[in-house]
């Protein structure tokens, strides 16, 4: 629980008015993209994007190029229905829950009175939709003195929180307790910060038989707490509704899971995104369904057409942990257009299954397991972060064709920092994958300009990745 | 400028303490000893012991050079525990037999993954400690314990008894004795140590064999009794991040900064609650273990922290607290924040510094602002 560091006075930290707050411009905004019509032609598409600012016009624009842009728009509405849901909570009475990305939602959005709300979908909303993209919120964070190697993932909500007048819930779940510091660490502040209850999914750095049944009890605690904190009992049949919602999207998950072994591929590279943007958001939920729909049945159109954006794709590869959002146009879709697939990246090893609905307990334990491999969690939450890592990785580059892997370098992300070595080595040992290791955040745009990463990546691909597809060449002897 | 006349006894100890591998490890390992390695506080040192073991916790007393562990690490990662990789790569460490991972942070673990990856120890064993304290995660950290005993006696072919564990046990309970009178002297109203001598008998107390310790520091106890540090301008409490840097104290005590108590794992932390010598011998180091080392990577515990840090300022009559981290260092990096906070409200003066380990460019810009710190306590 919160101890109550009781030091927030809005009245005074609120200097810029009541619309400042990330959660409020981009709940306002989604309310904007919520009005748009179902089909948009090309002169509506670019008669919207010249009415909104340059930044928003940026991210929006990068999700409605033609061949995107019917499931980008079932994509966006969605969220602005999130969106909404998220505003309307409290007026429903029903209290608002921060969560991690690393944490299924959807056992959140089975009580009736309560609401999830996750943190890095919020933080990434506002970067890639809101004009300034988050920066000045981070800066908030740090000038409350928090260390600028925060995670901007975080950095972005939590300083909107704390620095303004914006949404606060009314509990915080932290469940990368054992797999990320630093994301822990932020949200036991905030929770002390507000005086509001903290719940932890702890998971155990053990992969064996003792971990396993210990993180079970973690997880009936946290849901026995949020019992008690909600005032409500989490029946079988609140958890089967839900569940049976999830379990839909994850058999459409596990669909797209498939095409993607294709070649060439044919889900478009900025579903890599949307899928897991739906997964941390709202899993569990209609919407899940029908945007998980639409991506399998264009992706699946694409495979009977044979289409491919580019005139053939050149390498098939994988972002090995977390991506960059500040510029979707001039990275996923950039990538496609020069024949670089994007498979998929760390945050889409969500390792979907079908839980048992037979009982409570059947949809408790497979809730818990779906939490355990969770990104991040089942990774380097394992016993050995390098191992599990590249295990994972290896499964996929395997069972995807992928040519190569890209390391982001998100500076904030030291667990992966501290063994991208380890696994770029055994990534090339194990599997022949060459390993691309980045410098960058992935949320903030003034780290690492685009036209940099951009430049990496290709001469990575051409000088690296092509060349050792078509064999070693032979190095002329010096005279 | 803090000073004390420093004998032959406190000499002993500053001498000892500033090298790794000292004469006493050197010595057990010529008479066919073994010495295992462990760096957080989760390990317990007398199960290593009970063990007919050296424990060592390693340090990396201010190492700046990493260049060999920046080809393993990554310059996000800190430097304390980049410094320690060094020396492990380098051949310092050659003289363990074993090492001794535990889950303290997400960097120590990457330094113990990558360690073990390139230069692979013949025994190594991860001590696991969850970070929420339930009795579930107690039975899960007392059965690691076990196990952990059970990789000793196994690799190392001894076998640790309950009789050879509460042995053990009374031997730390007497290190940690020397260390709390030490710690009474120095938090006293005429410091008889200094911040820097404080933290070279604690180093002292992990790197060589308990009788040398109890020996020497004895001695220095003994010395200093009725001395008295002069010539501070105030009482300083150092907290944060894992530090065994006696520079660092030194510089802070240099512009007149007399570190009288401290809130660090490589000190107070480490040693000021005892353990129950009566009952189960595993059940007793569980709980101190577990529940009373005060590390910010215990999710639930900040009031503990916030709460044992305000008693030793009223207890040592400090009049102002440096709370550091070392850049990237996630755990403190925030925890300070809070840390800060709470202290500024009840109007205690807080200089929180980010630093680099072990960096000697950066020892001028913490002089600096600790000179800027005492002036505006006016000490």
């Amino acid at each position: 629980m919160g101890v109550g560091l009781e030091l927030h006075e809005k009245s005074e930290v609120n200097a810029f008015g009541p619309k400042f707050g990330l959660f409020d411009r981009v709940s306002t905004l989604f309310e904007l993209v919520e009005k748009l019509p179902d089909e948009m032609s090309d002169a509506e598409v670019e008669g919207v994007l010249a009415v909104i600012p340059k930044e928003t016009s940026k991210g929006l624009s990068a999700m409605l190029i033609p061949r995107l842009r019917d499931v980008s728009l079932i994509f966006l509405k969605t969220i602005g229905k999130w969106l909404r849901d998220a505003k309307n909570a409290p007026l429903e009475g029903k209290k608002s829950v921060l969560v991690p990305f690393c944490f299924p939602p959807e056992i959140v959005q089975a009580f009736d009175s309560a609401f999830p709300v996750t943190s890095e979908v919020l933080s990434t909303i506002g970067v890639i939709a809101l004009e300034g993209q988050g920066e000045r919120y981070f800066n908030m964070a740090l000038g409350l003195g928090l260390p600028d190697h925060i995670c901007s993932a975080n950095a972005v909500e939590i300083g909107s929180m704390l620095g303004s007048d914006d949404f606060q819930p009314q509990a915080i779940i932290s469940a990368a307790v054992g797999s990320c510091d630093i994301n822990s660490k932020t949200h036991e502040m905030v929770s002390n910060y507000y005086g509001i209850p903290q719940f932890i999914l702890e998971k155990p750095v053990d992969d064996t038989e003792r971990g396993h049944p210990l993180y079970k009890k973690n997880f009936r605690r946290l849901v026995g707490q949020l019992e008690e904190f909600f005032d409500e009992e989490l029946t079988e049949e609140k958890l089967r509704r839900v569940v049976e919602k999830a379990n839909k999207a994850s058999e459409l998950m596990l669909e797209l899971w498939d095409i993607h072994s294709a070649v060439p591929h044919p889900v478009p590279n900025l579903f890599a995104l949307f899928t897991y943007g739906t997964r941390f958001a709202m899993w569990g939920t209609d919407e899940a369904i029908t945007t998980m729909q639409a991506m399998v049945d264009t992706s699946k159109k694409r495979l009977k057409n044979g289409d491919y954006p580019a005139e053939k794709e050149v390498a098939r590869c994988i972002l090995s942990y977390t991506s960059y959002y500040f510029d979707l146009a001039n990275l996923f879709n950039w990538m496609e257009e020069q024949g670089y697939s994007y498979i998929g990246d760390g945050l889409d090893l969500l390792w979907p299954t079908v839980i048992d609905t037979t009982d409570r307990d059947t949809m408790l334990d497979g809730l818990a397991m779906q939490a355990w491999n969770m990104p991040m969690t089942r990774q380097v939450g394992g016993h050995s972060m390098s191992m599990c890592w590249l295990e994972d990785l290896i499964h996929v580059a395997k069972m995807w064709s992928a040519d190569c892997a890209i390391y982001s370098g998100h500076h904030s992300c030291k667990q992966t920092w501290s063994v991208s070595n380890i696994v770029r080595a055994e990534l090339m040992n194990r599997i022949n994958v060459p390993m691309l290791n980045l410098q960058g955040d992935s949320w903030l745009k003034r780290t690492t300009p685009i036209s940099v990463i951009q430049k990496e990546i290709d001469e990575f691909i051409k000088n690296v990745v092509l060349p050792k597809r078509v064999g070693k060449k032979k190095v002329r002897k010096r005279a | 400028m803090s000073s004390v006349t420093v004998g032959t006894a406190m000499q002993e100890v500053i001498d000892h303490s500033e090298v790794v591998e000292n004469e006493f490890v050197k010595k057990w390992k010529e008479g066919g000893g073994k010495v295992v390695g462990y760096t957080c506080v989760f390990t317990p040192p007398e199960i290593i012991d009970a063990a007919g073991l050296f424990p060592y916790r390693i340090r990396a007393l201010g190492n700046p050079n990493t260049e060999i562990a920046d080809s393993h690490l990554a310059r996000f990662n800190c430097s304390f525990c980049r410094s320690c990789l060094q020396l492990g790569l380098d051949g310092t460490y050659d003289f363990l037999d074993g090492l001794v991972e535990s889950n303290g942070c997400d960097h120590i673990r990457g330094m113990y993954e990558n360690w073990q990856y390139v230069k692979p120890v013949s025994f190594f064993h991860y001590v696991k400690a969850p970070h929420v304290i339930t009795d579930d995660s107690m039975d899960y950290y007392r059965e690691e314990l076990r196990l952990f005993m059970k990789a000793l006696e196994e690799h190392f072919k001894v076998e640790i008894t309950d009789e050879a564990l509460k042995s053990s046990m009374e031997k730390q309970e007497e290190i940690k004795e020397r260390l709390r009178t030490i710690y009474e002297m120095r938090e006293g109203k005429n410091p008889a140590f200094t911040g820097a001598e404080a933290l070279s008998l604690f180093l002292l107390a992990s790197a060589v064999p308990d009788e040398e310790f109890i020996r020497m520091a004895d001695a220095a106890i003994e010395e200093r009794k009725g001395s008295s540090v002069s010539g501070y301008r105030a009482r300083l409490m150092l907290a944060g991040a894992a530090t065994d840097e006696l520079e660092l104290v030194r510089a802070v005590e240099a512009v007149g900064g007399l570190v009288v108590t401290d809130a660090l794992c490589y000190g107070l932390r480490a040693f000021y609650s005892p353990l129950d010598l009566e009952g189960d011998p595993v059940e007793a180091m569980a709980d101190v273990y577990m529940k009373d080392m005060l590390c910010p990577r215990m999710y639930e515990e900040y009031a503990k922290r916030r709460d044992f840090i305000l008693g030793k300022i009223e207890d040592a009559s400090v009049d102002g607290v440096v709370v550091m981290h070392n850049k990237f260092c996630d755990v403190h990096g925030v925890d300070n924040v809070q840390i800060r906070l709470d202290l500024e409200k009840r109007n205690i003066p807080v200089l929180a510094l980010e630093k680099e380990y072990g960096s000697r460019a950066d020892v001028g810009r913490i002089r600096t602002r600790v000179q800027a710190f005492l002036e505006r306590i006016g000490g």
